[in-house]
């Protein structure tokens, strides 16, 4: 329940980037209310699916909130105290913010540009080369979570995995390393699961803008001299602001919240306590020990985290835009 | 037209969504009071009784339990429907379903789940079944207390397991050792096997696997945590404590576990054993078949012995088990116990006890199975009989276990971020804390 909830409203504010103030005035009532009417059932599905649930976390994060209030249905109110000991507790600043922002930060970057340079290849190949490298980027977003998980923690296990078995043959290291037990290296693995999962919906979607910009401009570009660099950096990425910001935005969000990929990893469950982030950190602290108010304090932090992110960053598109 | 038809769907959807929620209203709500003085042969034709079984590192129960709904269907007239659960996301299960009131008629609930689950309302007392059954006299003692809470059973004997020592005969043979008795003889048992296997795992010693690690611990003669009046102290970092995870981790320190072990936690251990490549390693009871079944090569190739104490003797190894508890929810209470002493007692509980490699909860049961001399069961009887441990009896212990205090103690030690003195104050720090109540 809390884990879905900080998708759903920020991701809302992402699917409308399309100019809103073009109507013509003095419509009727009627045709005013028309578009809410049509809309009714739809918002009513997700008032009842997605703003109830987020309701209630925030009230959950205001009690004491067990197992025996669970079934007895009881509210055990304690105001602020919840909030008070996520704020306060060491070891969110010293390893659990520092491990959430900086892997989300890589993560995005890497994902963006990986994404966008595939994006780039695609729209310069043919039909037939195009329909092959999209199928293989397709399956490696179609692979559910865990199992790419699983697949990487396989490649670096320690005893058996290929990574090390190729690093000892090219004698790069004498013995087996355990690379889940180093925070640098554990997150390396992460960062690698997260990005091959991730870029192939960036790079569908830039590619999606790359074929809507117009051919002329970038034949008046070259004509006047300007190299493939220039012209990506001039032309193509000014027109496609608003396909990298949905596409940054919903990376941000999917990374900030990485939870599976790191829950499932050798340590990554709780026993290495330098690799914890804030949806396993939550999970742990809170859900492990019934402590439900304690953990949807943290979600209802997270949320709102996202949400400033979220909004911060729609702002400055939108100022650049009007400049 | 288009956005005509959009609407209509749209509107029948939310009808559904609307509808399936009512639903699920009443359901959680119609847990009715079933008749009380049914004494067996209860006719519940057409009803369907739903059931939790959990999963893990024990055999595989799906022929064992058709054939127990095939029983249950004969007595009552009932269906029985059985699903199993990973004792990993089984925790998470329960409370989900609790939450919802969509609990199971009866689950298996491991012995420290059952009085975490009780104080929370959710499990019906079984006393007066259990006297009207004329069982409150032949039940395992050890597994009473555990299911026990505020005066009343909450949760029925079902089984109980141990860990021992299992090692590969093949290896210990080609290596020239014999089962050890101390930690001596232990340690150079892996170092021989070492010797000649520079490949295999002499000893497994995982990193996140509490239960392989209290025996040491014990076997040094420290404590996991001592209570004086009501207030808990952890001891990992006693002096005799110190020891024993010093010899345990020092053996991984000398290279006779693996790398990979450090991260390891009991399911990996049963996986690199099964397929050969592990002299010796704490494991259940219940492993045998689970390792016959993963690798059927491994049919008659390895045995156990109780854990040896640090001189001789045997290490104390945690007397783990598991109820079959009733949930309040269930809707014909007399039928789920039928179906509760139709596993627990007789027949079938000695069957899974013989199949699984469990002790049953059923005392003159286990009398029987203590006198067992097949070999893959007799080590594992002498240490559930002379050589039992418990952890801190506490409802707070749940709150260790989920916050992996001894898994990042150990972890850290492996990895060799800490030694032992550092990591076992912390967590002996954070263990007093937690078992009195703080977090």
């Amino acid at each position: 329940m809390a884990s879905t909830t900080p998708v759903a409203t920020p991701a809302g504010t992402g699917h409308r980037p399309g100019p809103a103030g073009r109507r013509p005035l003095g419509k009727s009532l009627a045709a005013r209310i028309r578009p809410w009417a049509l809309l009714a059932p739809a918002l009513l599905v997700l008032a009842v699916l997605l703003l109830w649930p987020l309701v209630r976390v925030a009230l959950f994060s205001l009690q004491d909130y067990g197992l025996r209030e669970i079934v007895s249905h009881e509210s055990n109110w304690i105001g602020f105290g919840n909030y008070a000991e996520v704020l306060t507790s060491a070891q969110l600043w010293q390893v659990v913010l520092p491990n959430t922002i900086g892997f989300a930060v890589v993560a995005v970057a890497c994902t963006v540009v990986l994404g966008t340079a595939v994006a780039v290849l695609l729209a310069s190949l043919g039909r037939v080369w195009r329909t092959v490298v999209s199928s293989a980027i397709m399956a490696a977003w179609a692979m559910p979570a865990v199992t790419g998980t699983y697949v990487w923690v396989w490649i670096f296990d320690a005893d058996r995995g290929v990574f090390n078995h190729v690093m000892q043959s090219l004698g790069l290291q004498d013995q087996p390393v355990n690379w889940f037990t180093d925070r640098w290296s554990f997150y390396g693995i992460v960062l690698l699961n997260i990005v091959h999962h991730g870029f192939p919906f960036v790079a569908v979607t830039v590619l999606a803008g790359l074929l809507g910009v117009p051919k002329e401009l970038l034949e008046a570009a070259e004509v006047d001299g300007a190299g493939g660099w220039r012209r990506f950096f001039s032309i193509i990425v000014p027109q496609l602001r608003q396909v990298f910001a949905v596409v940054i935005i919903l990376s941000t969000i999917w990374d900030f919240k990485v939870f599976a990929q790191v829950f499932l990893m050798p340590g990554g469950g709780g026993t290495n306590r330098e690799v914890l982030n804030l949806g396993v950190w939550s999970y742990v602290e809170s859900f492990g020990q019934n402590r439900y108010g304690f953990g949807s304090a943290i979600a209802v932090l997270l949320t709102v985290l996202l949400l400033i992110i979220t909004v911060a960053y729609v702002r400055t598109i939108l100022k650049e835009e009007e400049l | 037209m288009r956005r005509h038809n959009f609407g209509r769907t749209t509107t029948a959807a939310t009808a559904a969504a609307l509808t399936a929620l009512a639903l699920a209203a009443c359901g959680s709500g119609g847990s009715g009071d079933g008749d009380t003085g049914g004494d067996g042969g209860t006719d519940a034709e057409g009803q369907t009784l739903d059931v939790w079984i959990m999963q893990g590192t024990n055999p595989s129960g799906d022929a064992f339990f058709e054939e127990v709904a095939t029983a249950f269907t004969e007595q009552t007239g009932a269906e029985l429907n059985v699903e199993f659960v990973e004792w990993a996301d089984a925790h998470d299960r329960f409370v989900t379903s609790i939450a919802g009131g969509t609990t199971p008629d009866v689950a298996e609930t491991g012995t420290t789940w059952t009085p975490e689950f009780a104080d929370a309302g959710a499990l019906a007392p079984l006393d007066d079944y259990v006297a009207e059954a004329g069982l409150d006299t032949d039940l395992v003692e050890g597994l009473v207390e555990a299911g026990t809470y505020d005066g009343q059973l909450y949760g029925m004997p079902w089984y109980a397991g141990v860990r021992a020592l299992v090692y590969n005969t093949e290896i210990f043979e080609q290596a020239g050792v014999e089962p050890p008795t101390n930690w001596a003889e232990l340690e150079e048992a892996a170092k021989a096997i070492k010797a000649e296997f520079p490949d295999k795992i002499a000893v497994a010693v995982p990193g996140d696997a509490e239960f392989t690690v209290y025996p040491w611990v014990w076997g040094a003669g420290g404590e996991v945590a001592t209570l004086e009046g009501d207030t808990w102290t952890a001891q990992l970092d006693s002096p005799e404590s110190q020891e024993g995870l010093s010899f345990w981790t020092g053996l991984a320190e000398q290279g006779l576990s693996s790398e990979g072990a450090t991260t390891w936690k009991e399911t990996d251990v049963l996986d690199a054993f099964a397929q050969g490549n592990v002299g010796m390693a704490i494991m259940g009871s219940w492993t045998p078949g689970a390792i016959v079944e993963a690798n059927a090569d491994m049919e008659g190739k390895f045995a156990a012995v109780p854990i040896p104490g640090k001189d001789g003797g045997i290490a104390p190894s945690v007397l783990g088990g598991s109820h079959l508890s009733m949930f309040e929810t269930a809707e014909n209470k007399d039928l789920a116990f039928e179906f509760i002493e139709l596993m627990t007692t007789g027949e079938f509980a000695q069957k899974w006890g013989e199949q699984a490699g469990y002790f049953p909860g059923q005392a003159s049961l286990l009398t029987e199975t203590l006198e067992s001399t097949d070999p893959l069961v007799a080590p594992f009887a002498q240490q559930f009989v002379e050589g039992g441990g418990s952890v801190p009896v506490s409802p707070n212990f749940g709150a260790v276990q989920a916050k992996k205090t001894v898994g990042v103690m150990m972890q850290s030690i492996l990895s060799g971020s800490e030694d032992v003195a550092t990591a076992s104050g912390k967590a002996a720090e954070e263990m007093t804390s937690l078992l009195n109540g703080g977090s």
